[in-house]
């Protein structure tokens, strides 16, 4: 299951989000839980619905989803409308919780540190590496063991120190995060110690202030920002004679 | 070189896999993309040189609920490969450089682009889904594997597709500026780099400090403490 959690959302669409993906990854427990084939078959039609969440933490709810069909398949658990509330219940809150963990801090994380190691050692891949392995190892490592976390403790399972050490991996990060891009700006300021030309060193004043400026707003989406910035400095280079 | 130019639209079809349909491990994020790219090219400094620009731009963007957001998976082998392909060869630092803006801004574009690709792979999983829905209720089993192959295999292709179409088009567009006006466009990357780099460092920056005095201060901290290492040569 945790194998092909991985493919979680190669047919996510509007729809049903991931729910291919999630009944996909449920079938080698409902086939190994239910032998009769038209109850696995409407099984596996009622996890077919829409399911939506963070991907990494959808194998804690693999895992709680295994447990709960375990006992519908003991003749005890919850009806379809209950598994049902459970998943929606379950993927709001692993959303919640796996949306500021990963995406929100572990994923600028690893990504600050990645170019902080790129521009200090630009000669090898070692900034690909750090933002890697910093990454895909706490990705991997909880998506792996997540299915396990799931079946062990239930529906129950963020009512303990799971919840905790989650919100604590994103307070470390966060501070973490503050002291990679400070580090960052000062190897941009002066990297190895040299310092680059006034007006190098102005440019990346305007564009920290900027960013800073324009990070306060949604729309346009920093891509569109960098573009449009990309553009008036080519006709500035254009406008000016050589 | 064709073969380079078939691995790297290969890497494309891989990093848009890694994005979304399978694993997400940020293989996909352009910094690494580009050490695989220089690795194949044989040529770290403008893969470094793009990839960075691109990473730091890429880093605030993210995939959060139903939203679709610009691909950087295929930004950045565009970009990056874009780059590679103008300066191979080329020892002149302001063709190399040009090279390098011509690769930022059409990583910028290609991630751009990418989202109604992006969005149209979406509606075509809508009916992988309802067939597989149709299936599993006729009693076919293998739907949903069937399925997920058929997502992953369209994604890939669509990579694969999209990476040739702007290194084709890149190249045969814009190998003559970079070329002729190479002195232009090298001194708008020596002010677009920094400007690019401190844009994205503040975005960064900004997802980490959350308006919380500590952090800011934490950041201030760090920043004068490393400046001050590097100035005086602590380290």
């Amino acid at each position: 299951m945790a194998l092909r959690a991985n493919l979680l959302q190669s047919t996510w669409n509007y729809e049903r989000q991931q729910g291919i993906g999630w009944v996909f990854a449920l079938q080698p427990a409902l086939a190994a839980l239910y032998p009769d084939a038209a109850t696995r078959r409407a099984r596996a039609v009622e996890h077919a619905a829409f399911f939506n969440t963070q991907p990494t933490l959808a194998s804690i709810a693999l895992g709680v989803a295994a447990k709960l069909e375990e006992e519908r398949a003991a003749g005890a658990g919850p009806d379809a409308a209950g598994m049902a509330r459970v998943k929606a219940a379950l993927g709001s809150t692993l959303a919640a919780l796996g949306d500021r963990l990963f995406w929100f801090s572990l994923r600028p994380f690893a990504a600050a540190l990645g170019v902080l190691v790129a521009i200090a050692r630009p000669n090898g891949p070692w900034g690909a590496l750090a933002l890697w392995l910093v990454y895909a190892s706490i990705h991997l490592g909880a998506r792996f063991a997540g299915v396990g976390w799931g079946y062990a403790r239930g529906p129950a399972v963020f009512s303990g120190r799971l919840r905790v050490w989650l919100e604590t991996a994103v307070t470390v990060l966060a501070y973490g995060g503050c002291i990679v891009v400070g580090v960052l700006v000062a190897n941009m300021l002066a990297p190895a110690g040299e310092s680059r030309p006034i007006a190098v060193e102005s440019a990346l004043a305007s564009g920290l202030g900027l960013g800073l400026l324009t990070a306060q707003r949604a729309r346009p989406s920093p891509t569109q920002w960098a573009l449009g910035l990309g553009t008036l400095i080519l006709l500035a280079a254009w406008l000016r004679p050589i | 070189m064709t073969g380079v130019l078939l691995l790297t639209l290969l890497l494309a079809g891989v990093a848009v896999l890694d994005a979304t349909p399978v694993a997400q491990t940020l293989l996909s994020q352009p910094l690494v993309t580009a050490s695989l790219l220089g690795a194949l090219w044989h040529d770290w400094p403008t893969a470094l040189a793009v990839g960075v620009v691109l990473q730091i731009l890429a880093a605030s963007t993210l995939p959060v609920g139903s939203r679709t957001p610009e691909d950087y998976a295929l930004g950045g082998v565009v970009g990056v490969g874009l780059a590679l392909a103008l300066d191979h060869g080329v020892n002149l630092q302001p063709w190399r450089d040009s090279a390098q803006l011509v690769g930022v801004l059409a990583g910028l574009l290609a991630a751009s682009s990418g989202v109604p690709a992006l969005r149209w792979q979406r509606r075509r999983n809508e009916g992988l889904a309802r067939w597989c829905e149709a299936e599993l209720l006729a009693g076919n089993e293998g739907a949903p594997a069937l399925a997920t192959a058929a997502g992953v295999a369209l994604s890939f292709a669509t990579g694969v597709a999209l990476c040739a179409a702007w290194l084709a088009v890149g190249t045969l567009l814009l190998r003559a500026p970079v070329e002729t006006e190479s002195l232009r466009l090298s001194r708008a990357w020596t002010l677009a780099q920094p400007i690019w780099l401190g844009f994205g460092a503040a975005q960064l920056l900004h997802a980490f400090v959350q308006r919380k005095l500590t952090r800011a201060g934490v950041f201030g901290a760090a920043l004068v403490g490393a400046w001050l290492t590097l100035v005086l040569g602590l380290l």
